[in-house]
C-alpha cells in the first residue's frame, strides 16, 4: 500500500516546475492515470492508507483513500484533464500572454490541492488543502484583470477566508477536545470525550464554514459573481469541483469525523443535518428561480450550481442510504453537466463574444456539436431520463420516501421543473429561433475546445444508462457511512 | 402463462428510424430526392419489421430482451407482448402514412422535420415494447420532449405559444410521473410488466394504492388529454403542420392513452382497481369529458380545432372502455386507439390539404369547397361519418362494443354518453359536410384542383381503412383479432 | 452565569471575542485594505487560542533534554500548526492586498460601498 501511494507522489512536486501547456498535460495524465490504477485497489481492500514519513497515527500525518475520496479523485483528475484540454485554446483569448504561465501554474495548484483535500485523513492537512485551494481559486478568478473580475475575487475571498477561519477555528476546538488532529483517532475518541459542549460548538463552526465553501443558499451570494466573470474553463473548475470540495468537507465532517450513529452528540447532529436539509432545499427552489430571471447564460449556469449543490446536500443530510447514494452520485452528474455547460458557454464567448441568452438565436444552426453538447448535459441537469441526473434524483427522491420526508419530494420534483424552464428556455432560443439566416454555413469552435465538452456531455448520458458501474459501490458505502 | 423468447428484434426496430437522420443531415439541401426516399425507406423498414413479429403476437408470445441495468432492480428492457405489437403496428401504419403525406405538405427545414419525425417514432415504439415502468417513462419522456420541435415546426408567435403551453403541461407531468413511478417502486418493490397487476392491497395500505394511482392518472392525464388536463391539446394540434396534428392526434395522445393501460392493466390489474373503487369517478371523468369537449368543439370555427377538441373527446372513450372493467369494454376502448387514429388521422390530413390548396382554416369560409377539392372532402366526409358511429364504418364498431361493455359492467347508463356524443359529434360535423358539398359559392367553382399524389394517397388509404375496418372486423391480423388476444389474456 | 469557569476557559471567551471583533470589522467597514486588518484580527484570535489550548503551566520548550519530563513539556503540535497557519495568512493576506492595489488601479477608490456602484463598466 504505501508503494501504491508513493508512486503517487509526483504530484506533490509538479505543480513547483516551471508550467506550460504540455508539462501541466503531462502532469495532469501522470497523475490521473495513478489515481485510476488505484480505482481496482480501493474497491478490494475498502482503503489505501500511506503514512507520510512513516509515523504511524495519530501522530504522523496519514494520507487515507477511502472510497469517497477515491470518487472524488477520479472526478477531479477526469474532469480536470478535460477541462486543461479546453483551456489550451480558450485562454488565450481571455487573458494576456504574460500571465499564461501563471494560469497554468495555478491551474497544477488548485489540482494538486484538490486531490489532496479528498485524500488526506489529517485534518489540519485537511485545512491547509482547503487553503491551497481557496487562494489559488481567488487568484483564477481575478486572472483576468478585469474590474468586475477583481471586484468578484476579492468578495470571494473575503467570504473564503473567513469561513476558512472559522474552519481553523473548529479545528482548533476540535483539538481541544480531543488532542488528535487525525480523522479516525478524533471520531474514536469524541466516543469518550468529557468536552462534548466543545465539540458540538466545532460541529456547528464546521458546517456554516463549509456552507460557504459549498455556497449553501444563505451564504451563495459570492458565487455567481465569481463564477461568471472567471474565464471559462475555470467557472467549470470552480463549479464542477471547487464547490463540490465545500460539499465533501461537509461529508467528511458529518460521516468521517463526527459519525452518524455517535451518541454523546447526537441530537445536535440531527438537528444540524435537518438544518442543512432545509437549507439545501431553499438553495434548490431559490437558486433556480434566481437562475432563471437571469439574462446573462454564465450567471445562469451559476446559479443553477446553488441549486444543484442543494440537491447533493439535500440528498447527503436525508440520512438514508438510498439518498446518500442519490447525493452522491449527482456530485458526479454535476460536475460533468455543469463543467459542460461552462465549457459551451465559453465556446459562445470565444467565437462570436455572446453572453446574453437572447443573443444566442439560431446559433444551433451553425454550432450544432456545441449546441447539443449544451442541450445534452442541460437534460442531465434537469434530470430528463436517460441521463445521470435522473438517476440521482430518482435516489434522492427514494431516500425521501425512506425517509418520510414528503415535503422533500415536492422540493425535488419543483426544483427539476424549475430546472427545466431554465434550461429550455436556452435551448429554445439556440435552435428554434433566429431562423433565415441564409449563407450561414457550419462554424465551430476548434477540435480541442469542442472535444472536452462533447466528451462530459455524452459522459453524463453514459452515467445515466450504465449507472451500475458506479451505484452499488455508492450504496455500500452509504450503508457504512450510516450503519444500516 | 404466455410464453417467453428472448428477441433482438425490438431493439432493431428501435434503431431503424435513427438511420434517416444522417441521411437527412447529409442530404436535406444538396439532394432533397434522396433525404426522403432514405427517410420514407427507414420508416416503411420500419414497419415491415414489426410486421414480422406478427406470427408471435399472435399466438401470444413474448418477445422479451434485457438492454442494460441503469441502477440496481431498474433495468431498461424491451418486452414485446400482443398489447405492445398492437400499438406498435399501429402507430407505425400511422407515422407511414403521414410521412408519406409529409414530403408533399412540408416545405420548410425538412431536415429538422425529417429527423424529429424519425427520432419519435423510434421513442414511441420504446414506449410500446417497454418491458417496465422505468423503460415506459424513459422513452415517454423523451418522446414529449421530441414533439416540441414538431410543434413549433411553422416557429410563428401562435405556434411558440402553443409549444410553451405544451412543454409547461407535458414537463410538470413528466415530473407527476416521476414521483408515482418512485412511490410504485418504493411500496410495489418492482416496476415490471408481468401482464398483471404487481401492486397488492395486503402490503400496501388503501390510501397509498390511491395515492399511486391518482398521481398516475394526473401524470399520464395530460397526454391522453382527460378534462380539466387538455389545455394544450387545441392550441398545438392547430399551430403544428397538419402531419404532425395527425400524429398527436393520432399516436402521442394515445401514448398517454396507453400509459393508463399498462398503469391498469401492469400496475394494479383489474381486480385490484375494482377493490379500491376508482372506476367508477374515472368513468364519469371520461363522460365529463367527452361531452365537454364535445360541446366546446362545437364552438370552434377554426377547422383544425374542432377537430383537436373531438380528439380530446375522443381519446376519453378509450378511457371510458377500459374503465368499465369489463371484457367487452375492454375491447372497445382498445379498439377506438386504433379506430380513432384512424379517422382523426384522415381528418387532420384533409384538413392539411385544404389548408395547403386554398390557406383557409375558418370553417365559416369553406363553402362549396367539397366541388373545389372533391376527393379530400370525400374522404373527410367518410372519415366524419366514422366520428359520428355510423353503420358500416370502424366508429361503429367501437361504440357498440363499448355499449356491449357497459351493460356487461351493469352501467348501461353510460350507454347515454355514447349516444349523446355521437349526436354532439354529428352537430359539428355535419356543418362542415354541408358547407362543403351544398353551401355553393359560385367564385370557388372555378376551378377544380386536387392537390399532389404524395398527399391524396395516404389520405385515401386512410379513409379507406375506416371504411374497412367497419366491414371486415373479424379479418385476421386487423385490430379486433389482435385486441382480442389481449383481452382474452386479461380476464 | 458561572463566571469562575469563564474565568477557567479564559482562552475560549477572548479568542472568541477577538473573533467576532475581527468579523465586525469585516463585515462592516467599507474600506477594503479595513476589511483585511479584520480579518488578519481574526486570524490572530484563531492562532492564540490555538497556541493556548498547547499551554501546560510551568512547561518546558518540548525539546527532549536531560532532566525534563514529557509531562512538563509545552505540547508541540499546537506550535507546528500555527506556523503553517500563519503560512497560510501571510499568503491569504498577500494575494488580497494584491487584488486591492488592482482594485485600487482600476476603479480609484479602495471604498467597497463605491465599488459596488460602479460596478457595470
Amino acid at each position: 500500500m504505501p508503494l501504491a501511494f508513493a508512486a503517487l507522489c509526483p504530484i506533490w512536486g509538479m505543480w513547483r516546475r516551471k508550467a506550460c501547456f504540455p508539462w501541466s498535460l503531462l502532469g495532469v495524465a501522470i497523475t490521473s492515470f495513478l489515481v485510476w490504477s488505484l480505482i481496482g485497489k480501493v474497491n478490494a481492500s475498502k482503503v489505501v492508507a500511506y503514512n507520510v514519513s512513516g509515523w504511524r497515527p495519530p501522530w504522523g500525518i496519514q494520507i487515507r483513500i477511502d472510497y469517497m475520496g477515491l470518487l472524488m479523485a477520479c472526478l477531479i483528475t477526469g474532469v480536470g484533464l478535460m477541462l486543461l484540454i479546453y483551456s489550451w485554446r480558450y485562454i488565450v483569448s481571455e487573458i494576456k500572454e504574460e500571465r499564461i504561465p501563471y494560469y497554468y501554474t495555478l491551474y497544477l495548484l488548485i489540482f494538486t490541492a484538490m486531490l489532496g483535500f479528498s485524500i488526506t485523513s489529517d485534518l489540519f492537512n485537511f485545512f491547509v488543502f482547503m487553503e491551497i485551494f481557496s487562494i489559488t481559486s481567488y487568484a483564477l478568478v481575478a486572472i483576468s484583470g478585469e474590474r468586475m473580475a477583481l471586484r468578484a475575487a476579492f468578495k470571494y475571498l473575503l467570504m473564503g477566508a473567513i469561513s476558512s477561519l472559522t474552519v481553523l477555528f473548529a479545528i482548533a476546538f476540535l483539538y481541544s477536545a480531543t488532542g488528535s488532529l487525525n480523522m479516525l483517532d478524533i471520531s474514536s475518541r469524541l466516543k469518550s470525550t468529557a468536552y462534548l459542549p466543545v465539540a458540538s460548538v466545532a460541529l456547528i463552526l464546521f458546517i456554516a464554514a463549509f456552507a460557504v465553501k459549498s455556497a449553501l443558499f444563505p451564504v451563495h451570494v459570492w458565487l455567481p459573481d465569481a463564477h461568471s466573470i472567471a474565464p471559462s474553463p475555470v467557472s467549470a473548475l470552480l463549479s464542477a469541483l471547487v464547490i463540490k470540495m465545500g460539499v465533501l468537507g461537509i461529508f467528511r465532517i458529518l460521516f468521517t469525523v463526527y459519525g452518524h450513529s455517535f451518541s454523546g452528540l447526537s441530537s445536535t447532529w440531527n438537528s444540524i443535518a435537518g438544518v442543512v436539509a432545509w437549507a439545501a432545499a431553499l438553495s434548490i427552489i431559490l437558486g433556480s428561480v434566481m437562475a432563471i430571471i437571469q439574462r446573462d447564460l454564465k450567471i445562469m449556469i451559476a446559479y443553477s450550481s446553488v441549486s444543484q449543490i442543494g440537491y447533493i446536500l439535500l440528498g447527503i443530510t436525508l440520512i438514508s442510504t438510498r439518498g446518500m447514494a442519490g447525493g452522491l452520485y449527482n456530485i458526479v452528474a454535476h460536475a460533468m453537466g455543469k463543467a459542460c455547460l461552462f465549457l459551451v458557454a465559453g465556446i459562445f464567448i470565444y467565437k462570436h463574444g455572446l453572453r446574453r441568452i437572447e443573443n444566442l438565436r439560431g446559433i444551433g444552426r451553425t454550432m450544432p456539436v456545441t449546441a447539443g453538447a449544451f442541450a445534452l448535459a442541460a437534460l442531465s441537469i434537469v434530470g430528463v431520463p436517460p441521463s445521470a441526473g435522473f438517476v440521482a434524483k430518482w435516489y434522492i427522491l427514494w431516500g425521501c420516501f425512506q425517509e418520510g420526508q414528503y415535503a422533500f419530494v415536492i422540493v425535488v420534483l419543483l426544483g427539476s421543473l424549475l430546472s427545466a424552464v431554465y434550461c429550455f428556455r436556452v435551448v429554445y432560443y439556440m435552435f428554434f429561433t433566429g431562423a433565415g439566416r441564409p449563407g450561414v454555413g457550419l462554424d465551430e469552435a476548434p477540435f480541442t475546445m469542442l472535444a472536452p465538452t462533447a466528451i462530459l456531455s455524452v459522459g453524463t448520458l453514459f452515467f445515466g444508462i450504465f449507472a451500475t458501474l458506479l451505484l452499488p459501490s455508492l450504496n455500500n458505502a452509504a450503508r457504512v457511512l450510516l450503519l444500516k | 402463462m404466455s410464453k417467453i423468447v428472448h428477441s433482438v428484434l425490438p431493439a432493431i426496430i428501435m434503431a431503424v428510424p435513427w438511420l434517416a437522420i444522417p441521411g437527412a443531415v447529409l442530404w436535406g439541401k444538396k439532394r432533397p430526392g434522396a433525404a426522403k426516399a432514405v427517410y420514407v425507406g427507414c420508416t416503411a423498414a420500419t414497419f415491415l419489421l414489426i410486421t414480422t413479429m406478427y406470427p408471435r403476437a399472435m399466438d401470444g408470445v413474448v418477445s422479451v430482451q434485457h438492454l442494460v441495468e441503469v441502477a440496481p432492480g431498474i433495468n431498461l428492457a424491451f418486452r414485446v407482448d400482443t398489447l405492445g405489437f398492437y400499438f406498435a403496428i399501429l402507430l407505425s401504419v400511422i407515422w407511414l402514412l403521414t410521412t408519406v403525406y409529409s414530403l408533399g405538405y412540408i416545405r420548410t427545414r425538412e431536415t429538422r422535420y425529417y429527423c424529429f419525425t424519425a427520432i419519435n417514432l423510434s421513442f414511441c415504439l420504446g414506449v410500446a415494447f417497454s418491458a417496465n415502468m422505468f423503460t415506459l417513462f424513459v422513452f415517454y419522456e423523451l418522446m414529449s420532449l421530441f414533439t416540441y420541435p414538431l410543434i413549433i415546426h411553422e416557429e410563428t408567435e401562435i405556434a411558440r405559444r402553443a409549444g410553451l403551453k405544451y412543454l409547461v403541461y407535458t414537463i410538470t407531468a413528466g415530473a407527476v410521473i416521476l414521483a408515482a413511478l418512485i412511490m410504485q417502486y418504493y411500496y410495489g418493490g418492482t416496476l415490471s410488466f408481468l401482464g398483471h397487476g404487481t401492486l397488492n392491497s395486503e402490503t400496501i395500505s388503501k390510501p397509498v394504492l390511491l395515492i399511486i394511482f391518482s398521481v398516475y392518472m394526473l401524470g399520464f392525464g395530460v397526454k391522453a388529454c382527460i378534462m380539466p388536463l387538455h389545455g394544450w391539446v387545441p392550441d398545438a394540434h392547430p399551430a403544428a403542420p397538419s402531419p404532425t396534428s395527425a400524429l398527436l392526434s393520432g399516436v402521442i395522445l394515445k401514448v398517454g392513452a396507453f400509459g393508463i393501460i399498462r398503469v391498469l392493466f401492469d400496475v394494479f390489474g383489474i381486480k385490484l382497481l375494482g377493490d379500491l373503487g376508482v372506476a367508477l369517478p374515472m368513468l364519469w371523468v371520461a363522460s365529463f369529458t367527452i361531452i365537454v369537449a364535445s360541446l366546446f368543439a362545437i364552438t370552434q370555427n377554426d377547422l383544425k380545432r374542432r377537430l383537436a377538441y373531438s380528439s380530446v373527446a375522443q381519446v376519453s372513450y378509450i378511457i371510458l372502455g377500459l374503465f368499465l372493467l369489463s371484457p367487452d369494454g375492454a375491447i372497445g376502448g382498445l379498439l377506438q386507439i386504433a379506430h380513432h387514429a384512424f379517422m382523426k388521422g384522415t381528418l387532420f390530413l384533409c384538413a392539411g390539404i385544404i389548408i395547403h390548396e386554398t390557406g383557409k382554416r375558418d370553417i365559416r369560409e369553406m363553402n362549396g369547397i367539397g366541388s373545389k377539392l372533391p376527393i379530400t372532402m370525400l374522404a373527410f366526409s367518410v372519415a366524419a361519418l366514422g366520428m359520428m358511429g355510423t353503420p358500416l364504418t370502424c366508429g361503429f364498431i367501437t361504440k357498440w362494443e363499448l355499449g356491449l361493455g357497459s351493460i356487461q359492467a351493469h352501467r348501461p347508463y353510460f350507454i347515454a354518453v355514447l349516444l349523446l356524443s355521437a349526436l354532439l359529434n354529428a352537430v359539428y360535423f355535419l356543418p362542415i359536410i354541408y358547407i362543403a358539398f351544398f353551401k355553393g359559392d359560385p367564385m370557388d367553382k372555378l376551378l377544380k384542383h386536387e392537390t399532389s399524389r404524395t398527399m391524396m394517397v395516404p389520405v385515401i388509404i386512410g379513409a379507406a381503412f375506416v371504411v374497412i375496418l367497419g366491414i371486415f372486423v373479424t379479418v385476421p391480423g386487423l385490430p379486433y383479432s389482435l385486441v382480442k388476444i389481449v383481452v382474452k389474456a386479461l380476464f | 452565569m458561572n463566571f469562575s469557569r469563564m474565568f477557567h476557559n479564559l482562552n475560549y471567551v477572548v479568542s472568541a471575542l477577538l473573533f467576532l471583533m475581527g468579523l465586525y470589522t469585516v463585515v462592516v467597514k467599507p474600506n477594503l485594505i479595513k476589511k483585511l486588518i479584520g480579518l488578519n484580527i481574526m486570524e490572530t484570535s484563531v492562532f492564540l487560542f490555538i497556541v493556548s489550548i498547547g499551554m501546560v503551566e510551568g512547561g518546558e520548550a518540548p525539546i527532549v533534554a536531560e532532566g525534563v519530563k514529557s509531562s512538563q513539556m509545552v505540547n508541540p503540535i499546537p506550535q507546528a500548526l500555527i506556523l503553517t497557519g500563519i503560512v497560510v495568512a501571510v499568503s491569504t493576506t498577500a494575494v488580497a492586498l494584491s487584488l486591492c492595489l488592482k482594485i485600487h488601479e482600476r476603479y480609484g477608490t479602495l471604498n467597497a460601498a463605491e465599488i459596488l456602484g460602479r460596478g457595470e463598466p
